[in-house]
This record gives structure tokens, C-alpha cells and sequence, in this order.
């Protein structure tokens, strides 16, 4: 079950929601918009190996937008921190963004029941388009869980901008090696 | 509504999900981690009107994916469940390399069982693991009676090219 915009505003009032800066209009009727913050991670080139640090830089968001060009992949970030403790939260791109052949995340739309922070984007374009801060670029909905709820203590909690994929700190829990 | 991580080992233990080799420090708060099976299939041009692929043993040191081409390949577990609708995606920390683990196909049927085949497409040049974390797989309860899946994929257990007939490819 998926909530409506209306549930969302009762459930933020309980607490049940957390919505940072929330803003009633952004409400919609399965969902809650969401702004694209300042910040933009792009990998430096070379070969990702998910064994180690990846390069990057961090750039800003300047007031005439940033281009990316059709192919560009970079990480930006939600204006808003986002999380419940009760409800799973699911990362859609507007269908606005989409019209623009832009991927707000590449397969990773769902967020751990627990988690909570600024979400990272995945930006993939397919056309050339402008970023501007604080466009509204992104939608989250809400489901209800079914089971014993366990929450999220993962590695990207609490983000307060963009992060950059931490696979190398996986290494010692063994993600690369198959136990069976 | 979507199985918390609790949930899913509940109904593992009572057989109406499975997860084979299932590993509990895999389990997710509502979702599990699948690995990546040892073999890719990459798109390899046409032989006539056939679409042919090559298929690769990702060795141990790794094997590069290069950006825009899509590759096949399949989760290492069996994956499956009698009772609950799936939705098969990557992970966050694999998204955040621009990994596409899919190719807007997420769903899985209820009653389907297999290691499902991945659509793997990088927008970066990357490097995979055979056998490494690379997804996650979340179940649904269903709302009204299931017919039991009797589709073509959802048995098979090696990363299978589209069954769609060949004229329905753009030649390149």
C-alpha cells in the first residue's frame, strides 16, 4: 500500500515522516517533491573498481545551472532530508525530469526503512540538459511494511549532501568473496 | 505492502520464499542483497538476422565493463517466491557508480523461480567481481488470487537473450 499526499501530511505531523524543510505544497497525491540541492559529485576518469576510493571532485551548482551533456553520469543531492521509522520510502524521478530523458537514479530507488538524510541522486542524462539548484527534480512515496520492522544502520546514514559510492569499506565485510 | 527484512527470513523459513545459497548478513531492513552470477553474456553483432552474444567466465581479478554497451548476466542465487510479487533492482552503492543492474524490467512474477538474468548496462567504465554484492531484491504482498506463472524466463537459471524475434531489433 502506497500512501496518499494526504496521509503523508498527517503522518510528517505525528513525526512518523521526516521531511526537512517540508513545504505543504510540494505534497502531490501519491507523493512529495523534491529539490535538487547545490552540490554535484563527478567521478574522476579511469576505471571504477569497487575494491577502492574513487576519485572524484565536488563542484556548485552555479546560478545560470550546470549543462551535462547526453552520457554525463554525476551524483547530486536532495535540498531535503528525508526518512521514516514506520513507512519505506521509494525515489522516483517527475515525470517532468524524465520528459528530458534525465535518470534521477540508475535501479537503486529504494531506501531502507530507518534511513534517513539527503538522498544522493544518480543522474544519468540521455539529452543535454541544465541543472538549476533548487529545481524540483525528484518525487518520494511512501508504502506501508509488512513484518517486524528492524531499522537501517548502514553506512551512508545521516548524509548531509551527496556521497559517493562507499563499496571499498564493503570490502571487509566481505562483499566481493562468495561464502557458499 | 513491501516484506520488511524480518518478514522475508520468516518466509524463508517457512519455504514461501527462496533464496539459494541464502546468507542472513544479506538480509536488508526491507530488502534482500543478491550477488553477481560468473558469467556475462555481451551483445556481439549480428550473424544474419540472429543477434549474437559472447559469453565471458568473469575471472577473479575482475572483468571491465565498458560504458553504453548492455551485458547479461544472472544473480548467483536462486531466487523465487510462491507467495510474493518481487522487485529486482540494484543497490545504492552500485547506482552511485551509475551500475544499472536493469533495464526498466524490475518485476518479478509471483511462482517464479530461477537466478534471474541481469541487464547490465555502466555509464562508467567499471570493474565486476564475479560472485560480489551487486543488488537487491524486495518482495510484495499480492492483492487478489494468483495464477501460477507460465512464462519463458522465469525458470531459467543462465543470463538469457530476448526471446522477442529477431526483426524486432534495430540493426546497427
Amino acid at each position: 500500500m502506497i500512501l496518499t499526499g494526504k496521509k503523508i501530511i498527517e503522518e510528517f505531523k505525528k513525526g512518523k515522516i521526516d521531511i526537512s524543510p517540508f513545504d505543504k505544497k510540494r505534497i502531490t497525491t501519491n507523493s512529495y517533491d523534491l529539490s535538487l540541492g547545490r552540490t554535484i559529485i563527478r567521478y574522476k576518469s579511469g576505471v571504477i573498481d569497487p575494491k577502492c576510493k574513487p576519485q572524484h571532485e565536488e563542484i556548485t551548482i552555479p546560478e545560470e545551472g550546470l549543462v551535462l551533456e547526453a552520457g554525463d553520469f554525476v551524483l547530486g543531492h536532495s535540498s531535503e532530508r528525508i526518512g521514516s521509522d514506520f513507512y519505506v520510502p521509494i525515489i522516483h524521478g517527475k515525470s517532468g525530469t524524465a520528459r528530458m530523458g534525465l535518470f534521477v537514479h540508475v535501479t537503486a530507488d529504494l531506501i531502507d526503512i530507518g534511513s534517513h538524510g539527503v538522498t544522493t541522486f544518480q543522474l544519468y542524462a540521455t539529452l543535454p540538459v541544465r541543472l538549476y539548484h533548487g529545481m524540483l527534480i525528484a518525487q518520494v512515496s511512501f508504502w506501508v511494511p509488512f513484518g517486524d520492522i528492524v531499522l537501517y544502520k548502514g553506512k551512508y546514514q545521516n548524509s548531509t549532501g551527496p556521497l559517493a559510492s562507499l563499496t571499498y569499506k564493503d570490502f571487509k565485510y566481505d562483499i566481493f568473496k562468495n561464502k557458499k | 505492502m513491501i516484506l520488511t527484512g524480518s518478514k522475508i527470513k520468516d518466509e524463508i523459513k517457512s519455504g514461501n520464499i527462496v533464496i539459494e545459497p541464502f546468507c542472513v548478513e544479506q538480509v536488508n531492513p526491507n530488502s534482500y542483497n543478491y550477488r553477481l552470477g560468473s558469467t556475462v553474456k555481451v551483445f556481439d553483432g549480428f550473424d544474419g538476422d540472429k543477434a549474437t552474444f559472447k559469453k565471458i567466465k568473469i575471472p577473479k581479478d575482475g572483468y571491465i565493463l565498458e560504458p553504453r554497451k548492455m551485458y547479461l548476466a544472472t544473480t548467483k542465487e536462486v531466487i523465487g517466491s510462491s507467495k510474493y510479487a518481487m522487485s529486482l533492482i540494484g543497490r545504492s552503492s552500485m547506482g552511485r557508480y551509475g551500475l544499472f543492474l536493469q533495464v526498466s524490467a524490475n518485476l518479478g512474477h509471483t511462482t517464479s523461480k530461477h537466478k534471474w538474468t541481469l541487464e547490465i548496462v555502466a555509464t562508467l567504465p567499471i570493474k565486476l567481481y564475479p560472485g560480489m554484492i551487486i543488488g537487491q531484491v524486495s518482495f510484495w504482498k499480492n492483492f487478489g488470487t494468483v495464477k501460477k506463472y507460465d512464462g519463458r524466463y522465469g525458470h531459467l537459471n543462465h543470463p538469457q537473450e530476448s526471446f522477442v524475434p529477431i526483426t524486432q531489433y534495430q540493426k546497427i
